[in-house]
């Protein structure tokens, strides 16, 4: 066990709890509003499903690691033809305990766009913008002190090589260790958000699963839970936020019964993965690379991803019998990715008597295309940034050392032979007044409902293209405002 | 326009000299009395005399050297043949290639083999630049209609067009790296003047309105007038200091089809010719259909002009020519409307049908 | 809603691992299938019952005589989902191997 848990923090234990507000889920959405509404006065419950993690107490991208922190160890896929494999934070802090910790503001166009396309009203950028300040103040928002890793250099030089846009993103670190840069210490929802909360008098209840909301009409009268020992339980609120990320939110919903448009746009950004092996030593197996290159925005974005050893072999899997000879060389190797913006879809249906939902996703041609052209580049990318041999993540890949073989990359690529992946997950409860289009209404309001809310990605309409975090969690503390504002006005 | 450029050489060869960017880069080397001495490859003895014809109908030929050689580029003595013995500093401009063939293994034969042969002769027989003419087809389509090809791209050649001049590309490279000097230029669809009669068929569809606009015509293209063409090869010949470079050659920013369309409706309105209003939309669908069919033929060596073109049309093709203009110091100097003119113009003048 | 039984993967685990990595040891041969089936016992509901259908039928054809050979055949056929059974035994496998003894060679030798 990792220790004694902070105080307000305990494993769920009572049959029968009261609070003023449930918040279901820790994660970006759920740590920023527990802590705005904490601060406010408001009695808050957070449930947590997972357990509290230390950062320092796992080692990141372990096995060891997906199993305490992500959901079914890390193994979750979106049917479809290619499935698409992503991963979801399971713990106290979510998502955020895990991720690369890479902070993208969304971009104005994009803002205005959804602002737009969904009719979202009291959008205004520079409110947004002001609350972008406050949170890049919170959890630390910079860039990495000192000179770059190696495997950062190898896209920080190919790009300029190339003449593509390139730059190093922040992070939310601390770097205390008198700015040594591989002794950072990632500014989390457990380091940030969630102490401020329980700090302010949120209780956060760990491995306490929501199996479903009870409704009367349009209210949630309790949710029920199910304990560790295996008893029933349940939560009595006034009202409930649900933050439970963009899978397990629409989940919940539909196990509610919750009808509206709710689990039926899930929006990714599909990404393939090349390994790339260099002259000299330059994996550092507990880090990613901070630098992406932009060039290609919104559409196309690179960047790297981790490397230890067991991911390298993974990201030789698909091709395994001409490609596992490198494998002992991992530590010349780096893991690289290509991400795009997708024109197709997915769903999340929650199916009876099932736990977890079922999630597809379908590409479309130009996806599909789309990842091709996204590796080849990106295999050029490796080649101008020092790169020995690539060896692409899709069957019937050739190896890569010259621009040649660039160009039977291009025309051997099939995204039915790739390992897909997403690591963000969006859109499955788009936020807006578009009743057609939109589940929650401009402040995460579950339409039909009276009070329950969304507060996490699930609201993001669509994929951002960038990493979307910052997104999450900006929306998160303006919609958790709104109803402290509306709460205050009603007292008066 | 910092670029620091090279003299002009004592002779100048151009193979394909009597195809479409041939004629129009040998009229204007005509133009520049610098350009003592030119030596010129025809691929026959017919080819030969069409070639004499329109050297002598230039206004400054009289009295100037120009030298034809026959020979198919597709072997190999005849790029030796063509460099063997030219006077003083020597470039080369490389334009033979086959676009259209019947066979599918005529891409290999003439534009990998040929350019091969060339590239290797340049390097052993001293010339001072080569200048290859290639296309934007070793780099495929755009993936989405939102993307433009940037000055440095992978590889990803479409169809046996693609895979030769890709091929083509890799043997003017490799003899780079062995110490050749030279250069690579990119133009994708281009036109005007000295225009093959396939390009009067584009006029005419235009002019009838049936030019055949796939899904909403909002499919991305470059388009290069050959004079800008030529300014390209001219200024890739001449500056110092880039060799092993390749250079998209375009106008300024891509085109929709449907832009494209609309203005040389207008162009043909003021060359005073009636245009019906274009109406002939196709699905999608179609386009996926004739790329599909296309692809198998080629896959079975045979080649289906329209069915080639039409596949092609469903397609983006759109380059940015920043790094051309801040390396070459070229710019696009004829617009789209006003190269239309003057193609329609020089059509007109040849007797063409509209 | 009572837990189903794990999916039974280890027959099938065990004899790929063995063709994928001959030189891998028996004992960490073992201690990655034993891996592979705590994971595959933990994966999401609709993934577990695929999972365990693609199992229970190889398991079933692992047991005929010329077992393995027939399984190959049938992973070979282009069926949907089927390829991605060995494609999950393999890669949560295989992350093991290499996390837990990094220096592992192709064959699964250990250095």
């Amino acid at each position: 066990m990792s220790g004694a848990l902070p105080a307000g923090v305990q494993v769920l234990d009572d049959t029968t709890v009261e609070t003023d507000v449930l918040v279901i889920g820790s994660g970006a959405g759920g740590a920023t509003t527990a802590s705005v509404l904490a601060a406010a006065g408001i009695d808050v419950v957070i449930a947590e499903e997972g357990d509290w993690v230390e950062q320092g107490s796992v080692v990141p991208f372990s096995l060891d690691q997906m199993d305490r922190q992500y959901r079914a160890g890390g193994v979750t896929v979106a049917l479809g033809f290619p499935s698409i494999a992503y991963t979801e934070g399971r713990c106290a802090g979510g998502g955020t305990e895990v991720n690369s910790g890479l902070y993208w503001r969304p971009p104005g166009e994009l803002l205005e766009r959804w602002r737009h396309d969904f009719r979202i009203s009291d959008f205004a950028p520079d409110d947004l913008l002001a609350i972008a300040d406050e949170v890049e103040q919170a959890i630390n928002v910079r860039t990495v002190p000192a000179g770059h890793s190696a495997q950062s250099e190898v896209l920080r030089s190919g790009a300029a090589r190339l003449g593509w846009r390139h730059g190093e993103v922040p992070r939310w670190m601390t770097y205390p260790h008198g700015d040594d840069p591989a002794r950072g210490e990632r500014q989390s929802m457990t380091r940030t958000y969630l102490p401020r909360a329980l700090a302010s008098g949120a209780r956060l209840l760990t491995r306490c699963r929501i199996d479903r909301l009870v409704m009367d009409g349009g209210r949630a009268v309790e949710a029920r839970t199910t304990l560790d020992d295996g008893r029933s339980g349940r939560i009595r609120f006034r009202e409930v936020i649900v933050c439970a990320g963009a899978i397990h939110t629409p989940a919940l919903l539909q196990r509610s019964g919750i009808k509206g448009h709710i689990g039926r746009t899930l929006a990714v950004h599909p990404t393939v993965k090349l390994a790339a092996r260099f002259p000299e030593a330059i994996n550092v197996p507990d880090d990613v690379p901070v630098h992406q290159v932009k060039e290609f925005t919104p559409h196309l974005s690179f960047g790297g991803s981790a490397s230890n050893p067991g991911l390298v072999a993974l990201s030789l899997l698909d091709n395994w019998a001409s490609f596992r000879r490198a494998v002992t060389d991992w530590p010349r190797m780096s893991v690289y990715y290509a991400a795009i913006t997708s024109e197709g879809t997915g769903r999340v249906v929650s199916l009876p008597g099932m736990r977890d939902p079922l999630v597809t996703y379908r590409l479309t041609a130009r996806d599909k295309a789309l990842l091709g052209s996204g590796l080849a580049r990106l295999a050029l990318l490796m080649l101008e940034g020092g790169a020995e041999e690539v060896f692409p993540s899709f069957k019937g890949a050739p190896s890569v050392t010259s621009r040649r073989d660039v160009g039977t990359l291009s025309r051997s690529f099939s995204a039915s032979r790739a390992s897909v992946m997403t690591v963000h997950l969006c859109g499955t409860v788009p936020m807006g007044e578009v009743t057609e289009r939109c589940g929650a209404d401009s402040f995460g309001r579950v339409h039909g409902c009276t009070n329950v809310r969304v507060n996490d990605a699930s609201l993001l309409p669509t994929a951002p293209g960038v990493n979307p975090q910052a997104s999450v969690m900006m929306f998160a503390i303006r919609n958790a405002r709104h109803l402290v504002d509306q709460r205050s006005s009603h007292v008066r | 326009m910092s670029a620091e450029h090279r003299t002009t050489p004592d002779t100048t060869v151009v193979t394909g000299a009597a195809g479409w960017l041939g004629r129009a880069l040998v009229h204007r080397l005509l133009d520049d009395p610098a350009r003592t001495s030119l030596r010129l490859l025809a691929h026959d003895t017919a080819e030969a005399t069409t070639l004499r014809a329109f050297v002598d109908a230039h206004p400054a030929s009289a009295g100037r050297a120009v030298e034809i050689v026959v020979g198919d580029i597709a072997r190999p003595d005849t790029a030796r043949r063509l460099l063997h013995a030219t006077r003083g500093v020597t470039d080369v401009v490389h334009t033979a290639g086959i676009i259209h063939p019947r066979r599918v293994r005529q891409f290999v034969e003439v534009n990998a083999g040929g350019t091969r042969h060339v590239a290797e002769a340049c390097r052993d027989l001293g010339v001072r630049r080569l200048v290859h003419a290639s296309s934007n087809s070793p780099f495929g389509t755009n993936p989405d209609h939102a993307d433009t090809f940037r000055a440095d791209e992978p590889y990803n050649p479409y169809l046996g067009y693609g895979i030769s001049k890709m091929q083509a590309e890799v043997a003017v490279l490799e003899n780079v790296a062995a110490g050749l000097d030279a250069t690579i230029v990119r133009p994708p669809w281009f036109y005007g003047p000295f225009q093959p009669p396939r390009q009067t068929t584009f006029f005419r569809m235009v002019r009838t309105g049936r030019f055949p606009v796939i899904g909403d015509g909002q499919q991305r293209r470059s388009m290069a007038y050959v004079g800008n063409i030529v300014d390209g090869i001219l200024a890739a010949e001449l500056v110092e200091g880039i060799s092993g470079r390749g250079y998209w050659i375009a106008d300024a920013t891509p085109y929709t089809v449907a832009e494209i369309v609309e203005t040389v409706g207008r162009a043909l309105t003021d060359e005073g010719l009636e245009v019906v209003p274009n109406s002939t939309r196709l699905p999608v669908l179609a386009a996926r259909v004739a790329e599909t069919a296309d692809r198998v033929l080629q896959a079975v060596g045979l080649y289906q002009q329209q069915l080639h073109v039409l596949g092609e049309m469903g397609h983006s093709i759109a380059c940015d020519v920043s790094r051309s203009t801040a390396e070459l110091g070229w710019v696009p100097k004829v617009s789209l409307h006003e190269g239309m003119r003057t193609s329609i113009r020089w059509c007109l003048d040849q007797g063409l049908e509209l | 809603m009572r837990p189903l039984p794990a999916p039974p993967v280890a027959p099938f685990a065990h004899r790929l691992l063995s063709d994928d990595l001959p030189d891998l040891a028996d004992d960490r041969r073992e201690a990655a299938v034993a891996f592979v089936e705590r994971r595959v016992a933990t994966l999401p509901s609709v993934m577990r019952l695929g999972v365990s259908v693609l199992a229970v039928v190889f398991r079933a054809i692992l047991a005929l005589p010329g077992g393995w050979r027939i399984a190959r055949a049938v992973l070979a056929l282009p069926l949907p989902f089927v390829p991605e059974y060995p494609r999950l035994v393999r890669s949560l496998a295989y992350a093991y191997v290499w996390e837990t003894w990094p220096t592992t060679s192709p064959t699964g030798a250990a250095r």
